[in-house]
């Protein structure tokens, strides 16, 4: 415990220091000049950000701002708005078809995902070997992510036409049923799962083959003369090298999934039976059909949840699994 | 130095930004000349679009002091979507040619467009054109003329008339068994691989709402003798017309007399189909692409095979309004008599194969001439007075949404029995209109 006399001792030294820092701040306010260089700098700084800043305020902010106002009210754009509270809301929590394009999406993110980083990555080890034409490779497994989604859109709708589709063709060929691609409504979802991962793998690949080359050789080499199989070498050393990479692709493309809406807008208007309607078509019908912009704003920020949530699970998923 | 530099640009470029994002309306407002300008949107196809600046020209040159500005209604998803986004940001044009009825009532609650029977000539001209019963159906909801009825598109089937003939059809359908009698006999597989490759009837079935506009509502009219689907904000169309109608669409998906695909590219004209539901404007096209020995022919809407009394069909008509914005609105109203004249509505039909909303279209001796020379037009002409024009609420995509809905479950997928179908269509579609 505390002596009186220390305690004295300490109040007068706090009692010092406090004093000396207000000395110490008062001259430096008197040496540093007024108008200095980094002041300057620091304005100039801030009006070159300006017009990115105003660019957000405008573009993002604002919108932003007026579309959760639009949540709690019924507008069409052309009469003025009219407030309807929770009403939205709760629309949307009582609507089925809300729900069922969220299961949908799931639907499709469960075999779009999987699919889309085992057909990367393995492409990327492919193309990370020496082979001949590897640039050519390179340049046509990217080529469908830069065709318009609307061209590879309606090149598939060819492709899985049920009665004079190439792909049913074959199947006859071989002495198969044809298959209603897209007027069943068990293979609907997963045709487009297999067209959208087919339309974005190239730049899956690219990101992968990034990661791959920035993975030491000494550690394959350093495996080798320890034994380990190709296969312990994938699981052990390009796998775990390649956690920030898969953590990419998985995040982007989940929320690529989420947005799925070219697709299902093109091929098969949501159908058949509403069983590739996604969340982003069914706000699209809601907002630019039916002009109900209140609660096409309510999916789109509940949409935005869903992804934020789903993407929060996959990093704490993911990255356990790489400690 | 640099930071000066540098802090210029920053004062510069934000100011820039902003006097270029607030440059002042008067500049475009100011025109030179002391003429009356007035700006009209036609229909983005080139016939139509021909059309209007045949008439533009013409008017033009016989008024100097009012001068008609042609211009395509921009493209959109829809041109109503587009008239929409015209009215919400003030750009909309004096004259628009193209207005769908359905979305009259959306123009309406917009405030965007004039009244038009306030003009005291606006019931003689009408009149000169067609009978009371037909103006009415463009009436709106507040008992007044927001829309001049213009041009109508009868629906109808057309059938390539040889394949039927080859198949042993002599006669075209009128009945639902005759069609799916002939149906039988057309569909088959032409090239023996033990798969269909020829069918009766193509319809573009995927759930969206426009597309039910050609199909199910042309044979909703034609089995309900011209019965509207709903009657003020009551639906009317849980019936035995509509079971009966999805039945027939039922059998043709379920005996593979139409396919379960949609078909790029034009499958009647390679002689894939041998039926689709169309309007009159469907010649041009046929006729500047078939081949020399197609042939081809329309036939009417086919009903129930009890049906009785006066079939009628969707009339897919187009009308023309002045918007609000319009500054000189006497003078559109002017320029509108003038393209809805006896004359041009003979220039219409000869660009465009589609029929003026004027009554005795086949006695009237301007256009007989034009029947002459187009007799497959004589059957929808006998219909410009008989087809239905649409209810006109702010509801009805929503309603033909749920509509398309139930026709894709029950029709094309056989997840519903028709009468639990149309049922579930009425009830969703009154939950629709009873919402405030």
């Amino acid at each position: 415990m505390m002596q009186p006399g220390e305690a004295n001792r300490f109040s007068t030294l706090s009692k010092a220091i406090a004093a000396q820092r207000t000395r110490l701040r008062s001259l430096a306010k008197v040496l540093r000049p007024k108008d200095s260089a980094t002041d300057q700098r620091d304005r100039v700084g801030y009006l070159m950000v300006l017009p990115y800043i105003l660019h957000i305020a405008v573009f993002l902010g604002y919108p932003l701002a007026f579309a959760f106002v639009l949540i709690f009210h019924r507008w069409n754009i052309y009469t003025p708005m009219k407030w309807v509270g929770l009403g939205n809301i709760k629309l949307l929590l009582t609507d089925p078809l809300i729900w069922r394009a969220l299961v949908n999406t799931l639907y499709f993110l469960l075999i779009h995902i999987p699919l889309q980083l085992v057909v990367a990555l393995g492409l990327a080890q492919l193309l990370n070997q020496k082979i001949r034409a590897r640039a050519f490779f390179r340049a046509s497994y990217f080529m469908p992510v830069v065709v318009s989604g609307v061209v590879v859109t309606i090149l598939w709708q060819q492709l899985y036409s049920s009665e004079t589709g190439l792909i049913n063709l074959l199947l006859q060929r071989f002495g198969l049923p044809k298959i209603g691609w897209l007027t069943d409504r068990h293979y609907a979802m997963p045709a487009i799962a297999i067209m959208a991962t087919w339309k974005n793998v190239g730049l899956y690949v690219v990101l992968f083959l990034v990661g791959l080359q920035g993975i030491p050789n000494d550690l394959y080499e350093a495996a080798e003369l320890d034994g380990a199989s190709a296969w312990q070498k994938f699981r052990l050393i390009t796998v775990p090298m390649l956690n920030p990479t898969i953590m990419l692709v998985l995040v982007l493309s989940t929320i690529g999934g989420f947005s799925l809406f070219i697709e299902p807008y093109v091929m098969t208007g949501g159908g058949p039976a509403n069983s590739t309607l996604s969340g982003i078509l069914y706000l699209y019908k809601q907002a630019f059909f039916f002009s109900k912009m209140g609660y096409a704003t309510t999916i789109g920020f509940f949409w935005a949840m869903i992804i934020f949530a789903v993407v929060i699970l996959q990093r704490r998923f993911v990255e356990t699994e790489a400690v | 130095v640099n930071a000066q530099v540098l802090q210029r640009i920053g004062i510069v470029l934000p100011l820039s930004l902003l006097v270029c994002c607030t440059s002042p309306r008067q500049a475009e407002i100011a025109r030179p000349g002391s003429h009356i300008a007035l700006t009209y949107w036609s229909a983005t196809n080139a016939q139509e679009l021909e059309f209007a600046n045949s008439v533009s020209a013409e008017w033009n040159a016989q008024h100097p002091e009012v001068q008609i500005k042609v211009e395509p209604v921009p493209s959109g998803q829809s041109s109503e979507e587009v008239i929409l986004a015209a009215i919400a940001s003030g750009t909309t044009p004096d004259i628009y040619a193209n207005v769908f009825p359905g979305a009259m009532q959306d123009l309406l609650d917009a405030r965007g467009v004039i009244q038009l029977d306030d003009y005291p000539d606006f019931f003689d001209v009408m009149r000169e054109r067609m009978t009371q019963e037909l103006l009415n159906q463009y009436r709106s909801s507040d008992g007044h003329f927001y829309q001049v009825p213009w041009k109508s598109n009868p629906i109808m089937v057309l059938y390539n008339t040889r394949m039927l003939r080859e198949a042993g059809v002599s006669s075209l359908p009128t009945t639902y068994s005759e069609f799916l009698s002939a149906a039988a006999r057309v569909t088959r597989d032409r090239n023996g691989d033990g798969h269909t490759d020829q069918w009766m009837l193509t319809i573009d079935y995927l759930p969206i709402w426009y597309k039910r506009l050609f199909d199910f509502l042309p044979l909703y009219l034609a089995a309900s003798n011209g019965q509207n689907l709903l009657e003020g904000r009551q639906v009317m169309f849980d019936n035995e017309s509509s079971v009966a109608i999805f039945r027939f669409l039922h059998e043709c998906f379920a005996r593979g007399y139409a396919p379960r695909q949609t078909f790029q590219g034009d499958f009647f004209l390679d002689e894939t189909v041998a039926a689709k539901f169309v309007g009159p404007d469907s010649m041009g096209h046929l006729e500047r692409y078939r081949p020399a020995d197609f042939e081809y022919d329309y036939g009417p809407i086919p009903r129930p095979d009890a049906a009785i009394g006066q079939p009628a069909s969707y009339a897919d008509p187009k009308s023309i309004v002045i918007f609000k914005t319009c500054q000189h609105p006497r003078e559109a109203w002017e320029f509108i008599k003038f393209i809805i004249s006896r004359q041009n509505d003979l220039q219409l039909m000869e660009l465009s194969s589609q029929l003026p909303i004027r009554a005795g279209l086949l006695e009237d001796q301007t256009f007989a001439d034009y029947f002459k020379r187009n007799p497959k037009l004589v059957k929808f002409a006998a219909q410009v007075t008989s087809a239905r024009s649409i209810d006109s609420i702010a509801e009805l995509k929503e309603i033909f949404d749920v509509i398309a809905q139930e026709v894709e479950a029950s029709v094309v997928f056989d997840l519903k029995p028709p009468e639990q179908s149309v049922h579930d269509a009425a009830r969703r579609s009154q939950q629709i209109l009873d919402v405030e």
